[in-house]
């Protein structure tokens, strides 16, 4: 439930209420800020798990087929980073990849369908749910995936060898902010598009650099000096970095660092990229 | 029952940029009525219906919804409202019953009352053995009762409907008409916009026709073909050759296309024209349609 409570600050919590204006049978009982965003939240719960391994399957197996790839073939070749073996080095980075993508795509692509497609969103406002709970329900939603989809491949890799420390069962909360976080880039991705096809820009232009440069498959050390400072401060970076903490049991010097990053930044992204999608839902 | 002002609207204005898409509308809605929004393709209707539904905040101007002001009160005045918007905007791949729950939700309806809310409806509106099927398997028509028995779910003191049967067959919207008219007996207030001039006829005790933002007439809808309207009107072929001089006296010629379009207080001044003219003729009294049509002109609304 600690997962409702940032946003919940956040974004003007609007208390319980009662209004007093007549109806036919009774005072009418008008749901509160809370009640709203858990019934967004519950509608994308019925609609995707609904067919959830449809909607699972792909963005599962493309870390996993990768982890095996790059695990089995490049992993022999480059050798140990930081003590630990190679496919040790990338397996936290898949795990927040897998968070990543199911965030990222779900907020550009999925979100823009239920916009200007379906106008599904219409149909939430048009009842006590206002903007704000449609957009934030959609986000920790998302947050909600990035925890299941963090779950499932921390699960499979278990297999491989490649989890060091039992705090590796704290790796899906991270996804639960890489998704938040990641799913709030999908939001502003969403207000600059004019089409759907724009969104390749985003994902070529944006996740996929945030994604090779985050220390991901190499040490950011490796990095030039701009770059390497570039990639501290962006996303992603403290999300890989924190959960490789979790996944060796080798903790950094900066873990303060990372620690807040990833517990404050996921929702100052999520404040602006709520805010920044109301206009296209009211007008 | 007291005739309560639901809806009050002075001088409303709404601008796109620089577009004004309501310019300076005033009506008001009574508790207990049926009240349409007519006009053309693009003449402000769904706009006014989205600033009252709070969707889309005004320009400038005075709105009222249930004594609330839109801007200040969204949840508590859509509370009470049951929005059926021109697009469907079901969730096609999960069930109708699962539809009708996610939405019950969004009120803050309690499990059980929403159960026995959703058989209700769902008998309510001739869908009860469709409750488990997909929506994605819905015809049409059943997918527009369904929209229709969502914005029942929250038993709603104002409906309102965009084009409640556009694009669906003649025996789905009489049911629906039906229906609508079932539910102003109940003391329901309906708000409607339709192209249908039918429909308004049907269903609308009082209307309005806007076009470009601004409202051309309101009232009922026969006062205001009496008023605007002679009351025969006969269409002809314009190749014919309409005779001059004392048989044309009091008839009103409109010219459209291949049509010509004669109005008059008396049909056997008209017949008398037709047989002069040796042409096709029908005679019939005029309505609702002829006055929307010289009202907003024949000519096509194209959106630009």
């Amino acid at each position: 439930m600690f997962f409702f409570a940032v946003p919940l600050c956040l974004c003007g919590e609007r208390g319980f209420e009662l209004t007093l204006e007549s109806s036919k049978t009774s005072v009418r009982h008008v749901p509160g800020y809370f009640q709203r965003l858990v019934s967004v939240w519950m509608r994308h719960y019925v609609v995707y798990t609904n067919e959830i391994w449809t909607n699972a399957f792909p963005t599962l197996f493309e870390p996993l087929i990768f982890i095996m790839a790059v695990g089995w073939g490049l992993a022999a070749a480059v050798g140990n980073i930081g003590g630990f073996d190679y496919l040790t080095f990338i397996t936290p980075a898949q795990i927040m990849m897998s968070a990543v993508y199911t965030s990222a795509f779900e907020t550009s692509y999925g979100t823009y369908f239920r916009l200007e497609v379906d106008h599904h969103y219409d149909s939430m406002v048009a009842t006590p749910v206002g903007p704000t709970e449609v957009f934030w329900g959609e986000l920790l939603f998302t947050g909600t995936k990035g925890v299941f989809y963090s779950a499932i491949m921390l699960g499979v890799l278990s297999f491989f060898h490649v989890l060091h420390s039992p705090l590796a069962l704290l790796v899906p909360l991270v996804g639960f902010f890489t998704a938040i976080a990641f799913g709030s880039l999908g939001f502003f991705a969403n207000r600059l598009v004019k089409n759907i096809s724009q969104f390749n820009y985003f994902v070529s232009g944006v996740i996929s650099p945030l994604i090779l440069f985050s220390g991901t498959l190499f040490p950011i050390e490796k990095l030039p000096a701009v770059l390497q400072a570039m990639a501290y401060v962006l996303p992603l970076y403290h999300f890989v970095h924190l959960s490789r903490m979790l996944t060796t049991g080798v903790i950094a010097p900066d873990l303060p660092v990372s620690l807040v990053y990833v517990l404050i930044v996921p929702f100052i992204l999520g404040f602006f990229a709520v805010r920044c999608m109301k206009p296209k839902l009211i007008k | 029952m007291p005739s309560e002002t639901l809806i009050q609207s002075k001088n409303l204005i709404k601008k796109y940029g620089d577009f004004p898409a309501v310019n300076g509308v005033d009506f008001e809605v009574k508790t207990g009525e049926c009240f349409g929004f007519l006009g053309p393709n693009g003449a402000g209707k769904s706009t006014l219906m989205k600033m009252i539904y709070c969707f889309s905040p005004r320009t400038s101007g005075n709105l009222t919804v249930f004594g609330m002001d839109p801007d200040k009160k969204a949840p508590e005045i859509k509370n009470r409202l049951g929005v059926a918007a021109q697009s469907d905007n079901l969730d096609e791949e999960i069930t109708v019953a699962q539809n009708l729950e996610i939405y019950g939700r969004y009120f803050g309806l309690a499990p059980s009352p929403l159960r026995e809310k959703i058989a209700e409806l769902l008998k309510f509106m001739a869908l009860e053995t469709r409750a488990d099927s997909k929506v994605d398997d819905l015809s049409g028509g059943m997918k527009r009762r369904l929209v229709i028995a969502r914005a029942l779910l929250n038993d709603p003191d104002l409906i309102i409907l965009d084009e409640p049967t556009t694009g669906l067959d003649p025996q789905v919207r009489h049911l629906i008409w039906a229906k609508l008219r079932d539910l102003k007996k109940q003391g329901v207030t309906l708000l409607l916009t339709t192209h249908y001039m039918e429909e308004a006829q049907q269903l609308c005790d009082r209307l309005l026709v806007i076009d470009k933002g601004k409202v051309l007439v309101q009232g009922k809808p026969a006062d205001l073909v009496k008023k605007h309207l002679k009351p025969f009107v006969m269409e002809l072929p314009s190749s014919s050759k309409l005779p001059k001089g004392a048989l044309m006296r009091n008839v009103r010629v409109e010219s459209h296309e291949d049509r010509f379009f004669l109005y008059s207080a008396s049909p056997s001044a008209l017949e008398k024209i037709a047989e002069a003219s040796k042409k096709d003729f029908q005679i019939r009294p005029t309505g609702l349609e002829d006055l929307f049509l010289k009202l907003t002109g024949r000519d096509l609304h194209e959106s630009e």
